[in-house]
């Protein structure tokens, strides 16, 4: 809980335009605060108290820059200033973004009695969580019992893998692309580590911002619109994160290039008039016609040739007949 | 039985369509070749018609992209898009036309996500580019897979 709460808030801890932020409670006290100046807390009480539990999202425009007042729940509310310049719908996007990450953490309840704006709050927070937490029954862990009677005595060496060093471009991410955490996620946001700083190097800040909100339900496109930026941006971001093992993504795979998955193009007619309104043999070819069969196949169960088939459809358009496109 | 505008047009454009369909691999990649094609055309467009010396040299404002979007719908098709939204997306222009000629009569089914009428997105996508506007322009919504109007978003880059 507490590793999520503070990569959650990290995203606002490195970006630029956040000047500060505060994880307050819903009376208005800052429980955890980072550069967040101390004279804007009453006014931001002032607020919270103002609309109470109908404070939804809330924006309020001080000398030191853009207040966005957002709950994260009965408990919570997430405050955060941003630069005087920044536009206030990115402002408001961007703590979304955070709220966002947020949603899946389960916050306890604030302690009655805390150091207001202290650090070392966030691991109050945790201990009470692992408190709450201890009422739940607890699985007792097997205890090893000596021997297993069918496990060798000396494993034997496996094969010596190789690791597989693969490009980016050996990606395929698509704007509908669902990017997973991979392996060495938690690396690459991890500020000490050889793989942030590589990934600072060459991709910014923005590196940082889409891997916060890859979460295997997001895809590239929705990330994209989220920050708004451009879906070739992301995916090349993708495409890199994926080849360090930072994010899952599917590869090209040459045999899907050859072989198309989309499947087969074709347009089935579908006669949706009064077939009581048809006359002669036509209506034993628009019986056919539903929507799920190809001309082709109408005209070789009917027993007759593809353009005879054409020319009854044609002939009774009028009386409402669709064609339908799909992929078989 | 509803009068085709343009039959020739319309019945190319299908063509064109089948042909990508068959050739490609999934929607997104279907969707991009069509946006590609839509691309040369607009180029093409360009060159051929009188739509860069009968609009403003450079295109600085969304309402300008809206003027600009008019001037294209006047030469292409003779008529306004029935709407045009500045206001409910920021940084973005949305084109809806609830007579879009390109996907007439096509009825599709099980494909959720393809754009029939990509192609246009890239004409336009194109033609803001000449202008000097970076923009990406896709398709939202399509009238072949159930919608009431066709609408291109255009995300101003």
């Amino acid at each position: 809980m507490s590793s999520d709460l503070e990569r959650a808030l990290s995203k606002l801890r490195f970006d630029e335009q956040v000047l500060g932020y505060s994880l307050m409670t819903k009376a208005g006290r800052p429980f955890v605060s980072f550069s967040f100046p101390a004279e804007l807390f009453p006014r931001v009480r002032d607020s919270i108290n103002l609309y109470k539990t109908d404070l939804r999202l809330m924006t309020i425009d001080t000398d030191r820059g853009l207040v966005v007042l957002s709950p994260v729940d009965m408990n919570w509310i997430l405050t955060v200033l941003y630069v005087t310049e920044l536009q206030l719908g990115l402002a408001i996007a961007k703590t979304k973004n955070v709220m966002r990450l947020l949603d899946g953490i389960e916050l306890p309840p604030p302690p009655e009695e805390f150091e207001e704006s202290a650090e070392s709050n966030l691991k109050v927070l945790e201990s009470i969580a692992m408190q709450a937490a201890s009422t739940s029954p607890v699985v007792t862990p097997i205890e090893p019992t000596g021997e297993a009677p069918f496990a060798p005595a000396e494993p034997e060496p496996g094969p010596v893998q190789e690791e597989v060093v693969r490009l980016p471009e050996a990606f395929n991410v698509q704007p509908s692309t669902v990017p997973k955490r991979g392996p060495d996620y938690g690396t690459a946001l991890s500020l000490d580590s050889d793989l942030h700083n590589e990934m600072k190097q060459t991709h910014r800040n923005f590196g940082f911002d889409v891997l916060m909100l890859v979460d295997g339900a997001l895809s590239v496109a929705q990330i994209a619109d989220s920050m708004f930026q451009p879906n070739e941006r992301v995916v090349d971001l993708i495409k890199w994160a994926a080849s360090k093992g930072i994010v899952e993504a599917p590869l090209c795979d040459e045999k899907a290039d050859s072989e198309p998955t989309m499947g087969r193009f074709v347009k089935c007619p579908k006669f949706i008039g009064d077939l009581s309104k048809i006359k002669g043999k036509d209506i034993e070819i628009l019986r056919l016609c539903d929507g799920k069969k190809t001309t082709e196949e109408i005209a070789e169960t009917a027993g007759v040739q593809k353009s005879q088939v054409i020319q009854i459809i044609a002939r009774n358009k009028k009386h409402g007949i669709k064609m339908i496109g799909k992929t078989v | 039985m509803p009068k085709i505008e343009n039959p020739l047009f319309v019945s190319l454009y299908a063509q064109w369509v089948d042909k990508v369909l068959a050739e490609t691999n999934n929607i997104d990649e279907a969707n991009q070749r069509l946006r590609d094609m839509g691309k040369e055309m607009g180029s093409n467009l360009y060159l051929t018609t009188e739509l860069a010396s009968k609009t403003k040299d450079t295109v600085m404002t969304r309402e300008d992209v809206a003027k600009l979007i008019d001037s294209i719908y006047r030469l292409l098709f003779d008529r306004k898009p029935t709407d045009v939204d500045m206001k409910s997306a920021r940084g973005s222009v949305r084109v809806a036309d609830k007579d879009c000629i390109w996907c007439q009569d096509i009825t599709l089914e099980g494909m959720r996500g393809f754009g029939y009428c990509e192609a246009f997105s890239g004409i336009l996508e194109v033609i803001l580019e000449f202008k000097g506007v970076d923009a990406k322009v896709f398709q939202e919504l399509c009238k072949a897979t159930g919608a009431d109007n066709c609408t291109w978003k255009v995300r101003l880059v």
